[in-house]
């Protein structure tokens, strides 16, 4: 018996030691305490390799749970990832009012341009209205070109102004089950890939997240399965071109038709074929001169990307007797300030002219300088153009010709 | 040698035939052992747990993943109760198809039933305190059970749940009796089991050739034989427990919340296969209460076994009861493996 129990015990010990080993095996926790909840979070245990998503939300602040929720305190992957907002991409707008928005982030108040989450909702990048529109339109669904479907049900957030205000109120989810004609149907099954919500096409030239990420998270070129950590506002063209420029809808057959050229250089990247096109357009980037309420609404609902998109040559060239509009930065509280804090390569400070829309959005990277002329310095590449006046230029454009199609008639370049 | 304190615990000498592995199979013994165990371990846990809703889920996955050794403390704890249930189990047909349960024993039999009752409580309680998305169908189903009695239902149902759904005052029930309520009867009724083997002469009746003058051990041999088979125990629940972490998901949302994903805990799957079929009352509450009746009339509603035929296994005077208990086991494990193989299949 005595030899039995001395085995056993024996047994017992080497069980503890294997135990022990188990136990060191396992992960250690690393805790960290954003300031911005206080709540202990282990994420960083496994995902210490992780860069920063950007400046604006420090890991010491924000942590990882603030924005794409999941169990803080697990370290076992799946209990850990069981409750993730969006999966590997909290922006996506079914769960971005959670993930980025709240009144302290980005629905904050409109006065303040802090309600990006619901402003979004209302761009025509999220409703696809103008798309959805033309086709009904065009195969006898709906009368006129008045939006009525967009890609989920949605409310404007500003009603339209006036009787002649052809904007819509709300718009209906577009449903291809519901459509009659099956060419409308077939658009529905085949064309809706590039809105917000929507999933990519196949391909690393399409490759983007969706939600706010989609233009936020630059990833086109990447591999989809090594999606990148990084929000920006440094948006390059690459980005825009997942979806914008990368093919056309075949009307015939009803399905989306992939630009079949691959490009050599950033010229022949950037248009389709038959489109005209000045160098501004090609050497510059989509959000050097696109502005936000462009990009991401600006709360009213468009019928059509020619009603939301209202920046053109004029706004930074001027007219034969007017120069662009601008404005001088007067105090620290400058919306200018704030998005040019995003990005610390543009200088820009109090007392600085800065261009502005008709909107009187700020162009912040175009400045007047002291001797009256006017600078660009590109957001993503830095590179400074000089902004040449069409007044005093001896252009001979008919001053109610202001859309883009004239401007080419001279300056569209040769390819 | 003096006896110790733990010596002391036992008689001085026991008939060498009722202590053997093969009549026992240590079921009792290993009983003890476990509840010992879950007692250690839940203690350690409850310095660590907080039974709110909010806190519960965060708390166990702190001892599970930042506690040193908490994650196999808690293994332990949840290891050494599954196992009490299937100990327990055996201990419960070992005395039945030795025919132990007769008189005099037949008092002692109703004690060990109310314990294992009792075990399959406190596993239940303990299992509804992780607060996790993964036991609330059991939560909201289980309870459910106690309203559809008739007339008593809905205010038992108050009394179990704290409130007329489930709700933060319900942790507080649950965790109330999972570390003091269930824990005190079962202390109480367990004394009382043990002391109660020792004055009914043993665990059983030596064969009848063995009666007289018997071979026998001493305490002293008793607690080496105890002494080995807890260091075998402990062995293999610290494996056991190092390498099968015990479940845990991501912590309740919303208790009231319905979920179509019907998962009791392993040791009422049975009870969720007969709910599938019938009733709730009748299913779910009637037939479970009906299995535990017909256990505890055995020895007093068949007729005794003849003293000739105890102390060896299944004797011959006990058929009848051995029949109703295996066929109660064989549908009982039938039922469970059916609502385990996954559905569809």
């Amino acid at each position: 018996m005595k030899q039995r129990i001395v085995a056993a015990s024996v047994l017992l010990v080497l069980a503890m030691l294997v135990v022990v080993w188990q136990v060191n095996r396992l992960p250690r926790p690393v805790v960290i305490t954003p300031t911005l909840t206080g709540q202990e979070e282990y994420c960083l245990s496994c995902h210490a390799d992780l860069p920063e998503i950007s400046a604006s939300h420090p890991i010491e602040s924000f942590g990882c749970v603030l924005c794409h929720g999941g169990e803080r305190l697990a370290l076992e992957a799946d209990l850990a990832h069981s409750t993730m907002r969006g999966g590997r991409n909290p922006s996506d707008l079914a769960v971005a009012e959670l993930s980025c928005g709240g009144s302290e982030c980005h629905t904050g108040s409109p006065e303040l341009h802090r309600d990006h989450v619901a402003r979004v909702q209302t761009s025509l990048q999220a409703t696809y209205a103008g798309a959805i529109t033309s086709i009904r339109y065009t195969y006898g669904a709906q009368a006129d070109l008045t939006a009525q479907k967009a890609i989920s049900a949605v409310q404007a957030l500003h009603p339209p102004e006036g009787a002649s205000d052809s904007r819509p109120r709300a718009l209906d989810a577009f449903n291809p089950a519901k459509e009659t004609h099956p060419f409308v149907q077939a658009f529905g099954e085949n064309c809706l890939t590039c809105h917000l919500q929507a999933e990519p096409l196949p391909g690393a030239a399409y490759n983007r997240l969706t939600g706010c990420a989609a233009c936020h998270t630059p990833s086109t070129g990447r591999d989809p399965e090594q999606p990148l950590h990084q929000l920006t506002t440094v948006i390059p063209y690459t980005q825009c071109n997942a979806c914008h420029n990368r093919g056309n809808y075949d009307l015939r057959q009803m399905n989306f038709v992939p630009r079949s050229d691959s490009s050599s250089d950033r010229m022949h990247d950037y248009y389709q074929p038959i489109a005209q096109f000045t160098r501004c357009e090609f050497e510059l980037d989509c959000v050097d001169c696109h502005t936000r309420q462009e990009a991401m609404g600006n709360g009213y609902l468009y019928n059509n990307q020619a009603e939301q998109q209202y920046v053109q040559c004029k706004t930074c060239h001027g007219t034969l007797d007017a120069a662009p509009l601008t404005r001088t930065i007067q105090d620290e509280t400058d919306i200018a300030l704030r998005l040019a804090y995003l990005n610390p390569d543009i200088p820009l400070q109090v007392g600085d002219t800065i261009v502005v829309t008709e909107q009187d959005e700020p162009l912040w990277n175009l400045r007047q300088l002291p001797d009256g002329s006017f600078e660009m310095i590109t957001k993503v590449t830095q590179v400074r153009y000089p902004v040449p006046l069409v007044m005093g230029s001896g252009c001979t454009q008919n001053p109610e010709q202001q859309e883009s199609n004239y401007c080419h008639a001279c300056h569209a370049v040769q390819r | 040698m003096r006896p110790s304190f733990f010596h002391h615990l036992h008689p001085p000498t026991i008939p060498a035939r009722q202590s053997r592995l093969r009549y026992t199979l240590g079921a009792g013994g290993y009983s003890v052992f476990l509840s010992l165990v879950l007692v250690v371990s839940g203690a350690l846990l409850m310095f660590y747990y907080i039974p709110t809703p909010e806190q519960a889920g965060p708390s166990i996955q702190m001892i599970t993943f930042l506690v040193p050794f908490g994650g196999l403390i808690r293994n332990l704890h949840y290891w050494a109760a599954q196992l009490l249930v299937v100990v327990a189990g055996i201990h419960l047909l070992r005395v039945i198809f030795t025919g132990a349960y007769t008189a005099p024993r037949r008092f002692n039999y109703l004690l060990g039933l109310i314990l294992f009752v009792l075990s399959l409580f406190l596993d239940f309680t303990g299992y509804v305190l992780r607060w996790d998305e993964g036991v609330r169908w059991a939560l909201v189903a289980g309870t459910n059970l106690v309203q559809s009695i008739p007339r008593i239902g809905p205010g038992l149902y108050r009394l179990v749940m704290g409130g007329t759904q489930p709700s933060p005052a319900t942790l507080t029930r649950f965790y109330a009796w999972h570390i003091f309520g269930l824990v005190v009867i079962m202390l109480i009724v367990g004394a009382w089991h043990i002391f109660r083997v020792r004055r009914d002469g043993g665990i059983a009746v030596p064969p009848p050739d063995q009666r007289h003058a018997p071979e026998r051990i001493s305490r002293f041999e008793l607690v080496r034989r105890e002494g080995l088979a807890t260091l075998i125990g402990i062995t293999v629940l610290l494996l056991v427990a190092a390498f099968i972490p015990a479940p845990l998901a991501a912590p309740m949302s919303d208790v009231t919340a319905q979920t179509a994903d019907a998962r009791a805990p392993w040791f009422f799957l049975w009870v969720q296969q007969l709910l599938k079929v019938g009733d709730a009352f009748w299913m779910g509450v009637f037939i479970p209460l009906a299995v535990i009746i017909i256990l505890g009339c055995l020895p007093y509603l068949l007729p005794a076994i003849p003293s000739t035929e105890l102390g060896r296994w299944f004797p011959r005077g006990g058929r009848l009861a051995q029949i109703i208990v295996a066929v109660l086991v064989v549908a009982i494990l039938g039922l469970t493996i059916l609502a385990a193989l996954p559905t569809g299949t």
